[in-house]
Order: structure tokens, then sequence, then C-alpha cells
């Protein structure tokens, strides 16, 4: 709850510190107390956390891991952020007020225990991202973005409500454990308005994380939105709509899971060959990388089928993995888009000769995203892929495996060209904060897959 | 219950009437009446609060709001774009599953004491009040952050922008 109340608070402060024109305050502040509110979320680990206001929420583990994660990528992309927004507007402190708001938001998503706060978070979360999507206002693709993320996610929360309330009508409760209970005392027999409420909530909620086929906003979205966004949204966001997605299946739904795994089986296939066949095709660097986004929502997707009680550790893995990854390779398209004012392949063409540094923890955030061994995405994917056979998904698998290997001929174009291919284009220069950040994340990456012991053995249980 | 059935009547005649209007004027007039029919509904039911805000929220704020748009870019039948006959027919199939499926659903639900309710004061505004100030608290609270965080942004979309500095990313 205290990081909840820092998150809400921090910016207010920062719209006034915004009103007085003291703009270089506005990053160190964000910094500081976005760190507070980290080590107010730590400080809840192993807590025997129960549930708070009538059941409302429940800051357990798996909240405070979540929680974490995404404020540590908040910190990030906001280090990034330096002289940035300036470029667009000169309403700093607003845009990153926005972004914090949607970061409470993402705090109620991962600690919620009642379908009344997963309602109230998505909407804070969803809400604040239509705006951010659409602040480039002279920029005709940023303006579509927004409409189009706006009707979209408007449409798709017309479904999540329908199906709480389907579901509220079925067991006379929105707390996830009554909904468990009721589910667990009528075990025969298919309920209808129980049973159509699952199948909508996962509408809803495969539109939130960009599944196919609810996945078509997402590319328009993702390219059109200012890049600084477009990472917050790929990462922070895909990984909170993936905790709030596996604690409502875990805790609520898994009494009937061999009624809704089949529907999330096919959703998963499905997503992982749109995802990377459509990828294959791109020319630009953003608009593949949206596309592998919606790939990556396909793996994520594993741990809510093959449901066991390790899911919510392999979601936290393959998260943070692919966070940090996702976070690399937006940091230097920001870069390169920024002097060279394009994000074509071409762009990435010597890209070894003229900045060697990003080149390399580019080629390290491609492969942790192909999976290939020594990088954390390998590992992420590992403990997809090994919770799938648990389950005897076999199948899954081996296509799973298949969509990787696709996956590495797209994510490889980008190495190739860094360093097989030869262009006249300047040498590119990196702020300091750009350094720390791309090679922090770097470090992560390579330490997450060499000795994954460290992350694993912490979160286990969540 | 007869009383039930004419609204309900009432409520899908103008319902399909709204689709079915070639002006987009009429078509929303039409869709204020059939709100209209469900603020009666509510009324029937017990749900005061619910009534009171679809009369005054849905009824008088949103659908004005949305005449005046309407009125404001000037639709009409010659704007309207022809569709193909195969998004026509998707749109088609796409619905009629959903509505097959619902339909299903809703018949197979045990009828559940249509009239008698277990507790007459259910929908009036002071249980809501108590209700939303107990159990509800938290949620009510942080529905805060969410006006705030629209009311922010709404500022800053709608606010004018000094001249454009550099070329944007």
């Amino acid at each position: 709850m205290t990081t909840l109340i820092i998150i809400a608070i921090l910016p207010i402060v920062l719209l006034y510190i915004g009103l007085y024109k003291a703009n270089k305050l506005l990053l160190p502040v964000t910094i500081a107390g976005l760190l507070v509110a980290l080590a107010s979320a730590v400080m809840q680990w192993n807590n025997g956390a129960s549930a708070i206001f009538s059941g409302m929420m429940l800051f357990d583990n798996f909240s405070v891991a979540f929680s974490a994660i995404a404020i540590v990528s908040t910190l990030l992309i906001l280090m990034l952020s330096k002289d940035y927004f300036e470029r667009i507007s000169d309403n700093v402190a607003e845009y990153i007020a926005i972004m914090l708001f949607s970061l409470a938001g993402i705090v109620v998503m991962v600690s919620y225990y009642n379908l009344a706060m997963l309602f109230v978070g998505i909407e804070i979360m969803s809400v604040s991202l239509y705006i951010l999507a659409g602040i480039d206002k002279k920029n005709f693709a940023s303006n579509e973005a927004a409409l189009k993320y706006f009707l979209m996610g408007a449409f798709s929360t017309g479904f999540l409500l329908f199906g709480i309330t389907l579901i509220y009508g079925a067991t006379h409760s929105f707390g996830l454990e009554a909904i468990r209970n009721w589910a667990v005392q009528h075990p025969r027999g298919i309920d209808p308005l129980f049973h159509t409420g699952i199948i909508l909530i996962i509408v809803g909620l495969c539109f939130k994380v960009g599944a196919a086929p609810f996945h078509f906003w997402t590319p328009d979205v993702y390219e059109g939105s200012p890049t600084l966004v477009t990472a917050f949204m790929s990462t922070v966001v895909k990984t909170a709509g993936f905790a709030a997605f596996l604690r409502l299946f875990s805790v609520s739904f898994a009494p009937v899971a061999e009624f809704w795994m089949p529907t999330l089986m096919v959703i998963t296939i499905i997503t992982l060959f749109v995802g990377n066949l459509t990828a294959l095709y791109q020319h630009g660097f953003k608009r593949m990388l949206a596309f592998s986004s919606i790939s990556h929502a396909g793996y994520l997707l594993f741990a809510i089928v093959a449901l066991s009680a390790t899911s919510g550790n392999a979601v936290f893995m393959y998260a943070t993995a692919y966070s940090i990854a996702s976070i690399v390779a937006f940091g230097v398209l920001i870069l390169v888009q920024q002097q060279l004012g394009s994000d074509s392949f071409e762009c990435f063409n010597g890209l070894h000769k003229r900045n060697p540094f990003l080149a390399a923890t580019l080629t390290i955030a491609m492969l942790s995203l192909a999976g290939i061994p020594l990088t954390a995405g390998f590992i992420g994917k590992f403990f997809m892929f090994s919770g799938a056979m648990s389950r005897f998904h076999l199948w899954l698998v081996i296509i799973a495996v298949i969509n990787a290997i696709v996956s590495i001929f797209y994510y490889f174009r980008v190495i190739i060209a860094m360093y097989f291919r030869n262009a006249e284009h300047e040498a590119l220069t990196v702020p300091g904060y750009y350094q720390f950040v791309l090679g922090f994340s770097a470090l992560v990456t390579l330490i997450i897959g060499i000795y994954p012991a460290i992350i694993h053995n912490l979160t286990y249980n969540i | 219950m007869s009383v039930f059935y004419f609204i309900a009547f009432l409520s899908i005649l103008f319902s399909l009437l709204v689709i079915f209007a070639k002006n987009p004027v009429h078509s929303v007039l039409y869709l204020i009446i059939t709100f209209f029919t469900f603020t009666i509904h509510y009324i029937i039911l017990n749900a005061q609060f619910l009534a009171v805000v679809n009369f005054i929220v849905y009824m008088g704020a949103i659908l004005v709001l949305f005449l005046f748009v309407l009125m404001m870019l000037n639709l009409n039948e010659d704007t309207e774009p022809t569709k193909s006959i195969y998004v026509k027919l998707a749109g088609i199939i796409g619905g009629g599953v959903l509505l097959v499926t619902l339909v299903g659903a809703i018949k197979l639900t045990a009828k559940s004491n249509p009239v008698v309710l277990q507790d007459v004061n259910l929908g009036s505004v002071q249980n809501l009040g108590k209700v939303l100030f107990n159990e509800f608290l938290l949620p009510f609270e942080v529905s805060s952050i969410l006006l705030l965080s629209a009311m922010v942004g709404a500022v800053l979309l709608a606010t004018k922008e000094g001249k454009p500095k550099a070329t944007t990313v």
C-alpha cells in the first residue's frame, strides 16, 4: 500500500515542480521517488501479507516481485527520457506525471484481489496510455495511434466489464477467493453465466496484452506512438498485463482449467505464428519490434496455459528478460532515430564501426530476444518450455521452438546490418544517461543468462 | 410483470430503430428514447441511484454531446461510406455467433426467483452509499487517480503549444 501511495503522490509533486518551472529537478526527483517506492515494495517481501481493505488488495510476494520489476523498468525508461520530451514540447512535467500515474495503475493491477480493483487498475493504466500515445500532437502517426488505441481499448474494456458482471451474476462476489470457492463447490456441468464470463474476460485481457487474434491495434499504436512511450507500453505494460492475467487465472479460475485451457492454447499458437511470420516482412526496426512483442506475448501465455505453482516464477523470469532486452533495443532505436532520422534497417548498417558500444549492447539485446543461450532470454524461454513440458504440452513446445527459430532470422538481420554492412554515416554520440541504462541492462541480461540462480532462487515460489 | 414486458418491447423496438434509421441524427434521438426505457427498467428493479445516473449522465449529458458532434460533422446519408459485402458478412457472422452464445447462456440459466428480491432496499441510495464507503472504499478512492490522470491528460492535449522546437521522433 505504501508503494501505491508513494507512486500516486509523486506525480502530483512533479506537477508542482513543473508549475514553478524547475525543470532541472524533474528527473532527479522522479528517480529518487521511484527508488523510495521500490524500497518500500521490497520491504514487503516475505511479510506474510493478508488481503487488506475488505479483501481488495493483497501485497504478497507475487505482487512485490512484479511491482519491483515494473518500477525498475520504468526507472530505466525514464532515464532515457532525458532530453527526449523536451523535443516534443515544454510540458515535460506532465508527461512524466502521466507515465507515473500509469505506473500507479500497474501497481494496482499486480496486487488486486478483487475484480473491482482489477478494473480500476486497468483503467488507470489504459487512460494514461491513451494520452501518452498522443502526446506528439503535431505528428499525424501519433494522433492516429492515440485514437486507435483509445477506441480499441474502450471496446475491449467493454468485453472485460461484461465478463466481470456475468461472473458476479454467477458467484455473487467480486473477490478472487470467493469466486474460486464457488467454482470448487460447483464442479460438475457448465454454468452458462460463469463460463461465458470467463471467455469474455479472456477476450478483454488478450486485447490488453496484445495477443492474436486481438492484436491488430498493436503494430499501428506501437509504431505511431513516440518511441519512448512504445518502450513503456511494450515492457512495463505488457508485464503488468500478464501478471494480472496470471493472478486472476491461477487464483480464481484454476478449478475450471480444463474449460478455458484449450481456448488459450489456440490463442497462444495463433499469437506465436502471427507475431513471428509478420515480423519477417517488416522493413522498419520499430515495426519489427512491435510484431516481436506480439510473439513474446505468445511465449508469455505459455505460463497460463500450463498453469502450475511455478507459473508466477516463469512469467517473472521471462518478463524480466524481455523487458530489459527491449529497453536496450528501444534505447538504441531512439538514438538512431534522433541522429539519422529514420528507423529502417539500413540505418543500422555499419553501426559497429560508428559506435562499438551501441552495437555490442544491441547485439546482446537481440540475442536475448531471440533466446540464444548465455542470455536472459534463453533462461526465460527455458522456464516457459519446461513448465509446458511438465504438463505434457509437447506439441505446443515443438511449435514454439519452430517459432523461436523463425524469430532468429529477423533478430539477426539487425546484427548482420551492424557488423557486416558498411555505410557512410557519421559517428553516433551516446549521452551519459543512455550509456548507463544500456550498459546496465546488457550486463543484467548477461548475468541472468550465465547465473540464473540469483533471481530464480529468490522468486521460486511467487 | 406486464409493465416489464411492455417496456422491454419498447426498448427492443427503439434500439432496432437506432440501427435502421438512415439519418444519424434520428438514430441518436432514438437512442435517447432507448436509454429512457432503460431508466424505467432500473426504477422497476428499485435501483434508484442507477436510474438517476442513467437519466442525468447518459440521456442528459452524453447523448446531447453525441448530438452536437453529429451536427458539427454534418453527417448525412450521402457521406455514409459503403462497406464491401465481405465486411458485412464477417460482421453478421461474428455478431451472430456472439448472440447465439449469449442467448444460449441466458436460456440455460435457472430462473432465480424473478420477482422476489431478497432485500427490498437493495438498490436504494442509502444502501449503495453504505457499501461504497465501507466495503468498496479502496476502489472508490483509487478511482481518484484515474480522474486526476484523465484531467491532466485532457488539459495537456488541449493546451496550445509554443512554436515547435525540433523535428520529433
